[in-house]
């Protein structure tokens, strides 16, 4: 009977001693969870548009010296400002003394612009938790394109060059910066599309790109970039409506004669330079219905400096019952681009010439005066001798 | 020391008869020649402001000096002419022995000169009503340097109608007064040469209708 009091009061000896022990070690595990922080967190995009998905990346560092601990399930968000879209860890892992491990979450935000704070969580052990809420911001503001040159006015077939800034008043980067421009069938765009890459917080810089209209349009700028892995846009319509340049060449037609010589029409005049620009190669040729004839279907002037004025005449044939014929002017500006302007000349003023080879009736009249003169004075000799 | 221009213009025998039997005489030919010599200038001035029309954009401002060079020559070579005139009728009239003075020559070739002092003023007529009307192509500083264009410009003026009309009249009128001149210095020459009627008209008639045929030839050819 001895024996068995003796064997239970050691068996609860045993059980005492054993509580104490198990006691003791939750308490170490706590130490130890005191001493896990979290170390980093970084946002990619480091600033989210509403709609952007995104990453974000926790560091969790093991600040004690001799000791690991486990860490189980980490987890992101607990609001609906930011939804995770990845998951959270829910598989336990260790962490060694003095390392870090870092969990990574995939996320999405619809929320309006302003400041965030979603918790990370993290369970270490059986014994406690971290939880840490870090600044995370939503910015709808886009990056800014500016047109900052153009030409003081847009000519047809002129070559123009345009500048646009592109600036980035936002607080994290851009990146896959394109400019693409868009002028359609109405003009030619060199060039048209442009990669500039990354495009720093705060920073701007400057586009350019050639435009040589051919009808007025409008060109559609669209300025691409990515924040994050999200693709953005914006967009800039520049209008091209042609005005008068105010340094261009002007060649003004005057002082037009029609002539009517055996059926073709000759026609002269003078072609005056109105503008401050020179105008290289000054050219007048007749357009349809007229079909141009030798000797002059086309009249080349050559360059005329302003206020400089020089003559041409062209000739050409035109159906029966042709009113008006339009004639063309062309010209060449300093870049080489060709300048055209038509104006109709009215055939209803038209005066029939003579035929401007030298008639022969002065010469005939001349002849008969001779004739007479020598005869009459013959005749007056041979009398006077008789 | 009158002048009979009755007797001069139609029975120039009867007016020579007279004025070659005095002494020579330069001051009242000079006097007429002066006076085809003032109205050839006026002609010059006007033909040289159809050159100054077409020379005005590359030599501005030297429209006056233009202008000055055709009225000089003008006048001056009225008296070249009737120099050139006498001379040859001089020298043609030796071939046939003729004797008498260069200034008689000269003195014919002057009192003849009359009818075409009327011929001089129809032709500046013609030119105040023609030459207004001439489309006159301005040559440019680029043109200058192009000889084909300044060509082409001569070539454009010289056919314009209003002075291919303004050329064919007065190339007529010259001529019949020029004719009537003839008519004058051949009793003229006459006289002052001792030569015999047809010999005088042969004088005369040579340097006359080549200078005829060369009007000819040159309108057939303008």
């Amino acid at each position: 009977m001895k024996i068995l009091i003796r064997l239970i009061l050691l068996t609860l000896a045993l059980l005492a001693l054993t509580g104490e022990a198990t006691a003791l070690a939750t308490s170490a595990e706590i130490t130890a969870a005191n001493n896990v922080y979290v170390s980093n967190v970084t946002y990619d995009p480091g600033s989210f548009f509403t709609g952007d998905a995104g990453t974000v990346t926790v560091a969790v560092t093991n600040g004690n010296a001799n000791q690991s601990i486990v860490a189980n399930h980490a987890t992101f968000g607990f609001d609906n400002n930011f939804q995770l879209t990845s998951g959270s860890y829910d598989t336990s892992s260790t962490v060694g003394p003095l390392q870090t491990r870092t969990y990574t979450f995939s996320v999405i935000t619809q929320s309006a612009d302003g400041s965030y704070y979603p918790t990370f969580s993290l369970n270490i052990g059986d014994a406690t938790s971290i939880y840490y809420r870090g600044l995370v911001k939503v910015d709808n503001t886009p990056i800014v394109a500016t047109l900052i040159d153009k030409p003081d006015a847009f000519t047809p077939a002129t070559k123009n060059t345009l500048s646009l800034q592109l600036a980035n008043p936002r607080e994290d980067d851009v990146k896959n910066v394109i400019v693409d421009v868009d002028g359609g069938s109405g003009a030619d765009i060199l060039p048209a599309t442009q990669y500039i890459g990354v495009l720093s917080s705060g920073a701007s810089t400057v586009v350019n790109f050639t435009v040589t209209p051919n009808v007025e349009t409008t060109l559609n700028v669209t300025v691409k970039y990515d924040n994050g892995d999200n693709h953005h846009s914006v967009d800039l319509q520049i209008p091209v409506v042609f005005t008068t340049d105010k340094m261009q060449a002007d060649p003004v037609m005057s002082n037009i004669v029609i002539a009517l010589t055996n059926g073709t029409c000759d026609v002269t005049g003078d072609i005056t330079n109105a503008g401050l620009s020179n105008a290289n190669g000054v050219t007048v040729t007749s357009l349809s219905p007229a079909i141009p004839q030798e000797p002059d279907r086309n009249y080349v002037i050559g360059t005329l400096k302003p206020d400089d004025f020089g003559s041409f005449e062209i000739t050409f044939t035109v159906p029966d019952g042709t009113t008006s014929v339009p004639l063309q002017l062309s010209y060449k500006d300093s870049d080489g681009n060709i300048l055209s302007s038509v104006q109709n000349i009215d055939l209803t003023q038209t005066t029939a010439q003579p035929n401007s080879q030298p008639s022969m009736l002065p010469v005939l009249v001349v002849v008969i005066i001779a004739v007479i003169f020598v005869g009459g004075w013959y005749v007056y000799l041979r009398r006077h001798k008789e | 020391m009158g002048i009979n221009i009755k007797d001069l213009m139609i029975n120039p025998e009867r007016f020579f008869r007279q004025a070659l039997g005095e002494k020579e005489e330069l001051r009242l030919p000079g006097l007429i020649i002066f006076l085809g010599a003032a109205i050839a200038a006026v002609s010059g001035y006007l033909a040289g402001s159809l050159s100054a029309r077409m020379m005005e954009p590359v030599l501005q401002g030297m429209t006056p000096f233009i202008m000055a060079v055709a009225v000089i020559a003008a006048f001056f070579g009225t008296f070249v002419a009737w120099v050139i005139w006498a001379g040859v009728l001089y020298l043609l009239s030796r071939a046939f022995k003729g004797s008498g003075s260069f200034s008689r020559c000269l003195e014919v070739v002057g009192y003849g000169f009359v009818p075409q002092i009327i011929g001089m003023l129809v032709t500046v007529i013609a030119a105040l009503v023609y030459l207004p009307k001439v489309i006159v192509p301005p040559l440019t500083s680029a043109a200058m340097q192009d000889p084909q264009v300044i060509k082409e410009a001569t070539s454009a003026l010289m056919h314009d109608p209003a002075m291919m009309a303004f050329t064919e009249i007065t190339a007529v009128v010259s001529i019949i007064f020029l004719l009537w001149s003839a008519s004058i210095w051949i009793f003229g020459l006459k006289q002052a040469r001792n030569l015999s009627l047809k010999n005088a008209a042969i004088c005369v008639m040579i340097p006359v209708i080549l200078f005829i045929v060369f009007q000819a030839y040159s309108l057939a050819g303008a």
